[in-house]
């Protein structure tokens, strides 16, 4: 067995140096929040193919088989609760995990590429929850996927081509239903885990966690294996334990089926595109739909790229480097001001 | 295990006490217990929550009921044949009496009649997309649940579209209550019905009214202390079987839409089945979860003898001279004068039969239901007289044959549970409509007996023709009869 199985070979072990440099691995420097990402898509990764076994991608059956996974089927409701919540931890974590490394300037080189895998991640991690939202096929979800998918009409020039490649379809219904159950389950998560394979071991490549560059004759601390296994299993099973309760205490929500025929009242775009729901009020939707978000992503992208070299390395809010600083706060505040404006509206 | 090293100075202990948490906390043994305690714990709740789940409750509450067999806590499945489409709902609502005889909940189900989600068990999941709430025979919702296609609607044969009758009728329009009250107070020059509790229409129709207009136009913009805007407080409970009563209390408990006449309440409107869902200290349900068109006195009772409007200030005044406080209930009620006093209007004179008949015994579905006319008065709506089963001193009353035994006659003896009492050829009673009477037969030349379709008592029914009534036949109603035959009470 222990030729069969030789840790000092397995990615585990690829992924836990002997040694690691203290300063990077402390926990008010990255506050888990890439491994806590990690643990959260395993998490929802785990409970999804759980739930593949009972749901039906079919616009007949698929709130019908929510509700007997919900319901009737052993543990069903902790299973779909966790890839629910799950999913909505991994949003949160990747989105501060990203805000850290920011305001760490973590991204500085040879980490710009690795920054560029992470942004990619992000948009997979997002229409991963969009695809899953549209699964629940609950009034909400209809109506978030008719105007989602619609956005992608007003590209021009190829909005139409765009859109009947990804939704496989001439307008909504049981094949595009079929094809996001094919995104959210096979094509994302191909992507997704290749992508977060990919991001680790770049991780390890470029170095390790960035950490400030040691002043001349500083001794250097370092922690072992062991101790970031410890540490890990501490932070993973806290995490997993407050998972499970807020999953016991807060049921993963489910509307009412919905109704192709029947009219709508007032709808409401999953939380992390409230802001794009109220874009939508204001500007265009080729603007507020397509553009918008392409030029935020852009802008995030090019963090690194603006901000290459100098000093406050790795370095919570350093000054020198103000700059990419208030680019993304400026960022996160209209986001998160026009997610309230929407929810107040 | 170590936790910390310097590099060129292994084994050096000293930098251990820098912690960001109290000392105790930094003991990695100590995270490693709280940690696997936060496992454990969580492991637990999983375990807990899968057997504390709310229909598990429901089914523990069924069996703690004196008088049930406990059953096993499971989920129970129902397959109506109609359907072929499992429903859960029974896993709570365990114990729950079948609908009638004629909805049968092997065939049937229940989301056929409620809608709702079938595979649901939990509460509000599965009662969120429920037609009527509790009643899915509201008027608002009949259409899609009583008068589907092939059950109370989609006939040919409109006297079998009950649902589309009666929404035309005077009990769910409220139009001559409503022509009346305006008319008394010069909100309309004559007392033809205009309004209705809401809008219907009869474009076929000729006389009186082909449409009536809904009252609840003047709801949107109520100008105070106007009689129209007093009106509004028909709308909103109270009248008819559009609303639901405004004060439910003992005595006027009931339902709307068709389960207001169907659906029979105890004067406590306490629950008596084996539902433990529904609770049985809290008034406003059903004696049980089931219809019936053995109609009870009582059950009319409810909405047409506790009081009057008031016409100046258009409140609804219960009648004083009775106690709204628990009294024996409706089936233990009929003994001799007590029913009289205390249900029955002190003004009005009543003959021995309408105190110990139910009043489904002489007035019919049509009455009752409508006959998909619009009528402005009650007046106009209802023709069941005296001399329709007695006859006059000169004419016995009309009869007419059973000829099939698919005919409406043997049917609704049928559904009413008497099928014994008709067979084809016997001779029964025909209203001056042409309804045919099914529960009044001929069995003599000068012999009529009648069923009572609650009770399936049997009555002779005794003919004006050869008595000592010396009326006019051709000019005889019902007031003059009661001149003589009135109990005095």
């Amino acid at each position: 067995m222990s030729r069969f199985w030789r840790k000092e070979k397995s990615i585990i072990y690829a992924l836990h140096p002997e040694k690691i440099p203290a300063s990077g691995a402390r926990l008010t420097y990255t506050f888990g929040l890439g491994g806590i990402a990690v643990l959260s898509s395993l998490v929802t990764l785990l409970t999804g193919v759980a739930l593949t076994f009972y749901y039906v991608p079919t616009p007949g059956d698929a709130h019908a088989s929510l509700i007997l996974i919900q319901d009737v089927v052993s543990f069903g409701a902790v299973m779909r609760g966790l890839h629910y919540w799950g999913a909505q931890v991994m949003v949160l974590a990747v989105t501060l995990h990203l805000a850290r490394v920011v305001f760490t300037g973590g991204y500085r080189p040879p980490r710009e590429f690795n920054w560029l895998i992470g942004v990619a991640l992000l948009v997979i991690t997002l229409v991963w929850d969009f695809t899953g939202y549209v699964l629940r096929w609950d009034d909400g979800a209809y109506w978030a996927f008719l105007v989602g998918t619609n956005l992608l009409r007003e590209i021009p020039a190829w909005g139409d081509a765009i859109y009947r490649a990804i939704v496989g379809d001439v307008q909504i219904g049981a094949n595009a239903l079929l094809r996001f159950y094919g995104w959210h389950i096979f094509g994302l998560t191909v992507a997704g885990v290749f992508g977060v394979v990919y991001h680790l071991w770049r991780l390890r490549k470029d170095g390790g966690i960035s950490r400030p560059l040691p002043d001349e004759g500083e001794t250097r601390e370092f922690i072992s294996r062991d101790e970031l296994f410890f540490r890990e299993f501490i932070t993973a099973a806290l995490v997993s334990a407050t998972l499970v309760f807020i999953t016991l205490i807060f049921p993963a929500p489910l509307g009412t089926a919905a109704n192709l025929d029947a009219g709508v009242s007032d709808v409401r775009a999953p939380w992390i595109f409230l802001w794009v729901q109220n874009l939508l009020r204001i500007l265009p939707p080729l603007w507020a739909g397509i553009i918008a978000p392409l030029f935020i992503l852009a802008l995030i992208s090019a963090l690194p790229f603006l901000d290459r070299r100098g000093p406050g390395r790795a370095i919570w809010f350093a000054r020198e480097r103000w700059k990419p600083q208030v680019i993304l706060a400026a960022i996160a505040l209209v986001l998160i001001a026009l997610s309230v404006r929407e929810v107040w509206r | 295990m170590k936790h910390k090293g310097v590099e060129g100075n292994k084994g050096n202990e000293g930098t251990e006490g820098k912690t960001e948490f109290p000392q105790f906390l930094y003991f990695p043994s100590t995270w490693l217990f709280i940690a696997g305690f936060a496992l454990l714990f969580a492991a637990l709740a999983i375990a807990w929550n899968e057997s504390h789940q709310p229909w598990q409750g429901w089914i523990a509450r069924y069996n703690t009921q004196s008088d049930v067999t406990p059953v096993p806590i499971e989920i129970r499945t129902l397959v109506p044949t109609q359907t072929g489409k499992p429903e859960l709902c029974v896993t709570c609502h365990i114990g729950i009496e079948d609908i009638s005889a004629s909805h049968p909940a092997e065939t049937f189900g229940c989301v056929v009649c409620h809608g709702g989600q079938p595979l649901a068990l939990d509460k509000d999941r599965a009662h969120t997309t429920m037609r009527g709430g509790r009643n899915p025979s509201d008027l608002s919702v009949a259409a899609q649940s009583c008068g589907q296609a092939n059950c109370h609607g989609g006939y040919t044969d409109a006297e079998r579209n009950h649902v589309d009758r009666v929404l035309k009728s005077v009990q769910a329009t409220y139009a001559g209550g409503v022509a009346h009250v305006r008319f008394s107070f010069g909100a309309q020059k004559s007392p033809t019905a205009l309004f209705g509790i809401r809008a219907v229409s009869d474009p076929t129709q000729v006389l009186p009214s082909k449409e009536l207009r809904s009252l609840d136009m003047f709801a949107t913009n109520p100008v105070s202390g106007t009689l129209d805007a007093k009106m509004v407080s028909c709308l909103d409970g109270g009248c008819h079987l559009w609303t639901t009563p405004a004060k439910p209390q003992a005595y006027a408990y009931r339902s709307s839409g068709c389960a207001a006449c169907h659906y029979v309440y105890a004067d406590d409107g306490l629950y008596r089945g084996k539902d433990a869902t529904i609770a049985r200290d809290e008034p406003g349900h059903g004696v049980a979860h089931q219809l019936t068109t053995a109609i009870p006195f009582s059950q009319c009772n409810h909405c047409h003898n506790r009081g009057n409007y008031d016409l100046k200030s258009m409140t609804f005044d219960l009648r004083d001279d009775l106690s709204p406080v628990a009294r024996p209930l409706s089936a233990q009620m009929p003994l001799e004068g007590r029913r009289l006093l205390e249900y029955y209007q002190p003004i009005a004179d009543f003959t021995k039969c309408e105190y110990e008949l139910n009043c489904v015994d002489c007035h019919t579905a049509q009455e009752a239901m409508g006959n998909g006319r619009i009528y402005g008065s009650k007046k106009d709506a209802q023709y069941i007289q005296c001399q329709t089963c007695h006859g006059t001193p000169t004419t016995k009353p009309q009869t007419a044959t059973i000829r099939s035994a698919n005919e409406l006659a043997m049917r609704q003896a049928r559904i009413n549970g008497h099928a014994e009492f008709l067979k084809v050829g016997d001779q029964v009673i025909v209203t001056e409509r042409g309804e045919l009477l099914w529960s009044i037969k001929q069995i003599a030349p000068n012999k009529f007996v009648q069923t009572e379709k609650v009770s399936g008592k049997i009555h002779n029914v005794p003919l004006v023709q050869g008595s000592k009534c010396t009326q006019d036949g051709k000019t005889q109603t019902s007031d003059y009869c009661h001149e003589c035959h009135a109990v005095v009470r």
